[in-house]
């Protein structure tokens, strides 16, 4: 299975008996080893719906999903003993959300052990680590470790091959050669993990597709559709008066291969005309995978037009045109950007939990 | 095609503030701070305050400290604390 990156493809998944092959090798190196194979391109954003639709269900069986990388989620069970009185009620629970696949589910006191506990289940199956985490962590290779690859890279060079190794050292040392990332890794070595689980964001989206007439490669003709799909999204209550700042825009060809691009506005777009110039644009920089049937939009990002006259109270104008060109930059960037400092204890006698930093936006 | 649910996935938006930061110190016999080593080691001149903090003892990890506001060398005034339950020596703003 490959996926694009840029302009190379490289090798995302493949079968058990492939020798040599690794995620993200150049195609050509891997057609060298394996020049039978037959290749699947992946569709990563059909991937992507099917994960979320599963992360929808999964929210209806506790208010905590966290979704990692695709195929990855950690589910927060702490709280739900009422629901769930033990175990097997929380993994056929999971089960029958995911019934189409075979998951591997693992029960941990964190998400690093619950992780690698998944991972050493057989398909269908659950493995529940208890007690001491050591004696499960100690003989694992440090290829487990979700660290950047130089660190990896580094445990290599030092000699480092299971976690067990890693335990056994004094933290210090460790971190001095390893920087902060170091602590995490010691850290995980011993199975501490404290990070949270992070529930998704909601986000207000619009959605909208059509069916070509027939199966084109014409670009005006994808055009003239996609456009259609803009002017009943205008047409529509759904704006209330908003433009768009953000759409993603598909395409699915015949061979059921979908196309995706996102792309950001500057200032909001108030009509169909503002809108299809860009859209125009991305369609004849980007071309399609295959003759298409079926394009939309989706629109995630909605907001009013800044406009930059002056005003009578210039403090109020000054801030809208802050929260705007944050919410600008979030958008173009993903994740808050702009963080402000607000009090959550101030009353607190541990300084630490006296203030922190919140999204400016939210 | 599965519709998109239009959402988005996101790590935490919230952030701590002012957390402590680890560093060595050198105690004497009574255990007070006697030479402070952050980027560079300095000797403490004198001790200007000192106070303790117990804090959230029903918890599974309990928040005891004895913060020292000392005078550095350099004429510096830092706030040191001592963690009662790891022993580690920490700079904190308080």
């Amino acid at each position: 299975m490959t996926h694009t990156e840029g302009s190379q493809r490289l090798v995302l998944d493949h079968s058990p008996g492939l020798e040599g092959l690794a995620r993200d090798l150049p195609l050509q190196q891997a057609l060298a080893k394996h020049g039978e194979a037959e290749l699947i391109h992946a569709n990563i954003p059909y991937y992507r719906g099917v994960f979320n639709e599963i992360l929808d269900k999964l929210e209806q069986k506790s208010p905590l999903v966290e979704g990692g990388e695709a195929g990855c989620i950690y589910i927060g069970a702490g709280g739900l003993q009422l629901i769930y009185p033990d175990d097997n009620a929380l993994t056929d629970a999971v089960r029958d959300v995911v019934a189409e696949f075979e998951p591997q589910m693992g029960i941990a006191g964190n998400k690093f052990l619950a992780s690698l506990a998944a991972q050493q289940s057989p398909p269908g199956d659950c493995k529940i680590l208890n007690g001491d985490a050591g004696a499960f962590l100690k003989d694992l290779a440090c290829d487990v470790l979700p660290v950047s690859l130089k660190s990896r890279n580094k445990l290599r060079d030092f000699g480092l091959a299971t976690l067990g190794q890693i335990a056994a050292l004094q933290p210090g040392p460790f971190q001095s050669q390893f920087g902060p990332e170091g602590k995490r890794i010691w850290e995980l070595s011993r199975g501490i993990d404290s990070t949270p689980l992070y529930p998704r964001f909601m986000e207000e989206a619009i959605e909208a597709s059509t069916t070509l007439p027939s199966v084109t490669v014409s670009l005006d003709a994808i055009l003239f559709a996609v456009e259609s799909v803009l002017a009943g999204i205008f047409a529509g209550k759904a704006l209330k008066g908003r433009g768009i700042r953000r759409l993603t825009l598909w395409t699915r060809s015949w061979n059921a291969e979908t196309w995706e691009r996102s792309i950001n506005f500057k200032e909001p777009a108030m009509d169909v005309r503002s809108t299809i110039t860009r859209i125009k644009r991305t369609l004849e920089n980007y071309p399609q995978p295959g003759p298409v049937e079926q394009a939309g939009i989706k629109i995630t990002g909605l907001g009013y037009p800044g406009g930059r006259q002056r005003s009578l109270f210039s403090d109020i104008r000054a801030k809208e045109h802050l929260a705007e060109d944050i919410k600008q930059l979030e958008l173009k960037l993903g994740n808050p950007q702009v963080y402000t400092v607000k009090e959550v204890e101030p009353w607190s006698r541990i300084p630490e939990r006296r203030y922190a930093l919140a999204p400016t936006n939210r | 095609m599965v519709e998109d649910t239009g959402k988005a996935l996101r790590p935490g938006t919230y952030k701590p503030v002012n957390t402590p930061e680890e560093l060595k110190v050198e105690e004497d016999a009574e255990g007070l701070p006697v030479t402070v080593k952050g980027k560079r080691r300095q000797a403490v001149i004198s001790i200007e305050d000192r106070w303790r903090i117990d804090d959230e003892w029903w918890r599974a990890a309990p928040v005891s400290r004895l913060y020292y506001n000392v005078l550095l060398a350099s004429g510096q005034r830092a706030v040191l604390y001592k963690d009662l339950i790891s022993n580690k020596w920490y700079e904190q703003e308080y």
